[in-house]
Formats: structure tokens, sequence, C-alpha cells
């Protein structure tokens, strides 16, 4: 007996067929409610990964293998098994997943090195982090990025990193993923310019819990997304001491100067900073603290498609 | 960001101890500056070297090879370094910091301000002075005032900025509170002990 867990792929629309971690949301809600019975996950309506989605699948299935018996993905088509096996996920939990797809024929197909992306890594302490940030850094600078962006880019996933080891006692460490794209993916119809999706995820006790260790945050702390809008202010961190809980307030800077933005789930809250205005919303408990950040080079419509030195100021 | 010097002298500054360290040839250091375990590791390299100086000294952290440096990096390794050099762990030594003006500064100055302190900047050992961080608006005249001068005496800086000695000496000990500049002691001047404010790059 297989309990079957759905996703809420769009069918439709700038998202069809994207996995997300919005699209994870029911998963995650049955996966609490799992006591032991061998579940599958149904990803065959997915027909293109963002790292999100990539980091969210992650810590669901941390969430499902401590909680089932046998965890099953059921995949279909060729690009997604490619990509996943190209972003390392077979190497981390083919052991530990059954899937339908024949994951010793991709591991044989010659791995491209586009240098794009970061592939899905796990890690579990600070020390980790320079190696992760040398690799990411170098990826950048294959595809021209300037110093300036490149030091940005680093710079944040450094702290996000770093957030998700430091505060999050999470059992299984924390993944990232990191992909450059040749085009806009986040915020629907305009898709003329490039965009770097990072996604750190992590299964700690999530960011309400984290700072209303420190008291004088009490009030601020009530719900999950007052916490998140909280977190984003300079100072704002679980211990209180003096140069804390700078590193989320210039990441969201960085971020919202690129024409980006800082999203963060913790709990049932999800907070996205655009720099000039902030968005929550209440959504299904998420068992840790996910960070996504968008940070895009858009081009203006009178251009041309970018060759990145060339427009690296736009935008 | 503000300049300091705006006239060039022969100034005590130049015969100043000093110690350049290198974070990007350092040991501890690199070019790839992240995570406060870095930053730890940095700090207490620099703080071996500052401990080494004689009283007076200056140590310049220079910077410009680094690439990038986030905020934990840099509120650990300068944030705090700072802070414990104004707070007097290391006696009357002092720390600048050698950069150019680039985006690297952003983390610094978010530390710093985070922590209410300054430090001194220059282009390259011998540069003009900026400040980086928060410094209070009325101390800012007379932290110019004594760069210009290189060094000066309470009494003739009271004069320069139309203060009384009291007034003059409050602000200057606040200067001295936060590292951004040097205080001598001239015993043999007439009418006894007399102060010097000096700059310390």
């Amino acid at each position: 007996m297989r309990t079957q867990l759905e996703l809420n792929i769009r069918s439709r629309g700038a998202m069809r067929g994207i996995l997300t971690l919005g699209s994870l949301d029911p998963a995650f809600a049955a996966a609490a409610h799992t006591e032991g019975e061998a579940v599958v996950l149904d990803l065959r309506p997915v027909e293109f990964v963002e790292p999100s989605g990539l980091c969210g699948l992650a810590a669901l299935l941390e969430l499902l293998i401590s909680r089932s018996e046998e965890v099953g993905l059921a995949l279909s088509g060729r690009n997604v098994p490619a990509y996943l096996e190209r972003m390392n996920f077979f190497r981390i939990f083919g052991d530990r997943v059954k899937t339908n797809a024949d994951v010793s024929a991709l591991e044989e197909r010659r791995r491209g090195n586009p240098g794009t992306l970061q592939e899905l890594v796990n890690f579990h302490s600070e020390e980790e982090i320079p190696g992760i940030i040398n690799r990411i850094s170098e990826i950048l600078e294959n595809k021209e990025y300037g110093l300036r962006e490149r030091a940005a880019i680093c710079a944040t996933l450094s702290e996000i990193c770093a957030n998700a080891v430091e505060h999050g006692h999470s059992p299984f460490g924390a993944y990232a993923a990191v992909q450059a794209y040749q085009h806009i993916v986040s915020g629907g119809r305009e898709r003329r310019g490039e965009e770097v999706l990072i996604a750190i995820a992590d299964g700690g006790v999530g960011v309400r819990t984290t700072l209303s260790r420190n008291l004088q945050y009490a009030e601020l702390t009530e719900t999950d997304n007052d916490a998140l809008r909280h977190a984003l202010k300079m100072g704002v961190s679980g211990t209180g001491e003096i140069g804390r809980g700078g590193g989320l307030a210039v990441v969201g800077q960085i971020a919202a100067r690129a024409g980006g933005s800082l999203s963060l789930r913790s709990g049932s809250g999800r907070v996205t900073f655009y720099g000039n205005r902030t968005n929550s919303r209440n959504v299904p408990p998420f068992p840790g603290t996910f960070v996504r950040v968008s940070l895009p080079r858009k081009t203006t419509s009178s251009q041309q498609l970018p060759s990145s030195k060339k427009h690296k100021d736009v935008g | 960001m503000i300049s300091l010097k705006t006239v060039s002298k022969e100034l005590a500054a130049e015969k100043r101890p000093q110690a350049v360290y290198d974070v990007a040839a350092g040991e501890a250091g690199g070019k790839l500056m992240v995570t406060r375990g870095t930053g730890r590791r940095v700090r207490e390299a620099l703080a071996e070297v500052l401990e080494g100086l004689p009283s007076s000294g200056v140590l310049y952290v220079d910077t410009r090879g680094v690439e990038l440096m986030d905020y934990s990096f840099a509120d650990e390794a300068l944030g705090i370094l700072v802070s414990r050099v104004a707070a007097g762990e290391y006696g009357e030594r002092h720390v600048a910091l050698v950069e150019v003006e680039r985006d690297l500064l952003e983390n610094i100055e978010a530390s710093l301000r985070q922590r209410s302190l300054a430090m001194i900047r220059v282009d390259e050992v011998g540069g003009n002075p900026e400040i980086l961080g928060e410094v209070p608006e009325h101390l800012v005249d007379t932290l110019r005032a004594i760069y210009d001068a290189g060094s000066i005496t309470n009494v003739n800086l009271a004069t320069k900025l139309g203060l009384n000695h009291t007034a003059c000496n409050n602000r200057a000990t606040r200067l001295l509170k936060l590292g951004l500049i040097h205080r001598s002691k001239n015993t043999a001047a007439p009418g006894g002990c007399q102060y010097s404010y000096e700059r310390i790059a």
C-alpha cells in the first residue's frame, strides 16, 4: 500500500510545468501526516526544475525519508531526470529513494560543463561554505560576470548559507543550489535578460523560534510572517549581539538593487522583499527555513538579447 | 565619504611606528573572504601584529587584494577588531584600513555603523585619510582640523574651532575613544601638562 503525494504544478501560464517551492506545498502538508507507510511523490507533471524547486524537493525528501519506510519518485520524460542527475540529485538521494527513471543510463551521459550552475550541495558546517562560494565565484567568472556582481552574489550566498547551518539545528544540515539562466525565470511574461537563481533550504527550527530567543522581540515574533519581516531589518538577530543580524538585510538590498528579490519562507510565513515593498502571505508550513534570491540582469525591450559583458550594467 | 585631509604637511603621523597586513596574501586570508570563522582567524592574525607594535603604532589592514567579503567576515574581522581598539584593549595602538572606494567597503561600513564605530581609510599607505563608518556630525570638523594639522595642541585646536578648552577637549576625547586619533601628553609645556592630538594615518 503506497500513498501517492500530489504536487501543485501549474498546467498553464508563465509558471506552467515549473517545480517551485510552492508547488511542493500539498506534499509537505501530506508528509506531516505520514506515519511509516510507503509514499510516492508524483513529479510527472514537472517539465522544468529551478533551484528553489530542487532545494525544496531535497528538504521534502529528507522529511519523508525520516517518516516513511519507503519513498518513491515518479518521473516522466527525459529532461527532468537528466537535469536532476546533472544537479547531483541522484548522487545524494539515489540510494535512499526509489525511482522509475533509469538513473544508470543518465550517469553515462557525458556531463556538459556549461559553467552556469552549482549542483545541489548538502553541507553541515560553516567550514564548508568558503569552498562552495569559491566554486560559485568561478561559475560567475566563466559567465563573464564582473567582479562587482560576482562579489555581490557570493557575499549574499555565503550569508544565507551561514544562517542555514548556524541557527538551524537541522537534522540534515542545509541544501543549496544555484543556476544562471539566459532568460528571466521569475516574474511572469518578461523573459528578456538573464537571471541567477539561488536557493538554500534547511530543516531547522525556523526564523520565528530563532528570533524569539531574543526576548526583546517577543511582540515582533507573534506570527511567522512578523518574524520574517523583522529578520530582514538591520541588526536583528536571535542572540542580540551587536554587529549580528546584518547579513540578511544586506542580501535584500543587493537583490533589490539588481531589480530582483529575496524570499524567505519559514513556518507558515512567506515574505518577499523587493526593496521598495515587502509582500507577505500565509502558506502551508515549511519545516525549516527556505531562502530564494533572484538576481536578474534585465534588458530593455529596445535592446538585443544580452551578451553578458555588454549589458552588465543594465537593469 | 568624508575626506579629511585638505592640506599636505610634514606630520607626526609619518613617524608613527607602523605595520601593514595584506589580507589577501596573509596565511589566514585570501581573495574570497566569507563567514565569521574566516573573519575570526584573520582578526586573530591582525591582533597579533597589532600587539607586536610599539605604543602609538598603527596597523594598516590592506584589503585591496580581496575580491569579495561578506558582512559576517567584515564584522568579525574588522567590526570586532575596531570595537576592541576603541575600547582600549590594545592600549594606544591604532588600526586603519587600506582600501579604494568600491562596493567591498559597504559591508565594512555596515558593520561599523551597526556598532556606532568608524575607522580611518586610505587608498594607499600615506594617502588621503577618509572616514569609514559613523562619526557624529559635530565631531567631523574637529576630526578634520586635527588631520589638517597633523598634530595640534588642545589650546590651538580650541582656538581654531572657536570652542572653549573643555568643549574642545571633550570632542577630541570622543574621537580618541573612537580610535580615530592619537593623543600625546606634553609635560614640558608652559603652564603644565598639555595634550596634543595627532592624526593616525
